[in-house]
């Protein structure tokens, strides 16, 4: 697969507080906050029925199931982290075309979620939405 | 940002240091702290440089944290740490049962110095149910969710144009990102950004 370009953003998973503790284990049923993991828009059929992503243009988004590696970088610094898929995920048709940058980097479209412990690795989880590339190397 | 969080950790750690000469604590030297950060993470694996759970205690500078999955974890301020609580804010506005994520650097005692927290942060995926003077009710995989417009913090953000104060084009039905501060035990939260899609 090569390096896809988009939007990156964080969610909860597993045992959780507030209004994150009906979130449970994702679609793998393994997604846990404090684990380096992440969710992905084609992780089988039904997924991708909800989330869409052709839906705003994007081709080459591999079919990839439960505990895949992908490895996601920040576009404004170029800090990386590995992660293994969790969930289905996100919902990417729901937000066609949105753009965010950092300077001249910039990602269009969402194309995977990570948890706040992989998330918080390459950005504050105040940031909530970052420009990102993904690939499996 | 990861000089940003380099620089803090060495502020965490430098203020480690001067934990050291004041109480003797051999094992929070600032060597240890930087040793601990070296362990590598695999992917899928959990990260003990990251808690996350509910404050049950705050003695001093130490945040006693019940993990949701009942983990204790024992998390150090130091003078280094950034704390946001719907914007960066201070150790004195932190509160029990105040939940959080925290990230630093995980010592030898199993003590957590912690580089960045972030208390009560929740970043949702939410329809908008309606739309009222200063607030916006949601509806987040099956709950009801309460979202408060803070004067002068809350910003909306369409599809990627730069951050407004102004809410006025959030529609009913419409699909939204909310980061946002949790108010405990409630179905409350403050709004920080409204990611919308235009």
């Amino acid at each position: 697969m090569a390096a896809l370009l988009g939007e990156v953003s964080w969610f909860c998973c597993g045992s959780a507080w507030g209004p994150c503790g009906t979130a449970g284990g994702g679609a793998c049923g393994t997604c846990r906050s404090g684990n380096y993991q992440h969710a992905w828009p084609n992780t089988s059929d039904a997924c991708l029925a909800i989330t869409r992503p052709d839906a705003c243009g994007i081709t080459g988004m591999s079919r990839r199931g439960c505990g895949f590696r992908h490895y996601t970088t920040n576009l404004c610094n170029g800090a990386r982290i590995g992660t293994t898929i969790a969930d289905c995920g996100p919902q990417t048709d729901l937000f066609c075309g949105e753009r965010t940058c950092c300077g001249s980097a910039c990602g269009s479209n969402r194309i995977i979620d990570l948890t706040p412990a992989a998330y918080s690795v390459i950005a504050s989880l105040s940031t909530g939405l970052r420009p990102c590339s993904v690939d499996t190397v | 940002m990861h000089q940003t969080l380099d620089r803090r950790r060495l502020l965490a750690t430098a203020a480690l240091g001067g934990v050291v000469g004041a109480t003797g604590l051999g094992s929070l030297a600032p060597e240890a702290a930087f040793a601990a950060d070296a362990v590598a993470v695999e992917p899928g694996m959990p990260d003990p440089n990251f808690a996350e759970g509910r404050i049950s205690k705050i003695s001093g500078n130490m945040l006693l944290v019940t993990g949701s999955d009942t983990v204790l974890h024992s998390i150090r301020i130091t003078d280094g740490t950034s704390i946001w609580k719907l914007h960066p804010t201070t150790f004195d506005r932190v509160a029990v049962g105040d939940g959080l994520y925290a990230r630093g650097v995980r010592l030898p005692d199993g003590t957590l110095a912690a580089d960045s927290v972030w208390v009560n942060i929740v970043n949702l995926h939410a329809h908008i149910a309606s739309v009222g003077r200063n607030v916006l009710h949601l509806d987040h995989k099956g709950q009801r969710i309460v979202a408060h417009v803070v004067t002068g913090r809350s910003a909306a953000v369409y599809n990627g144009t730069p951050a407004v104060s102004d809410m006025s084009l959030l529609r009913v039905g419409r699909h939204v990102q909310v980061l946002g501060a949790w108010h405990p035990d409630t179905n409350e939260i403050d709004i920080a950004t409204v990611y919308a899609a235009a």
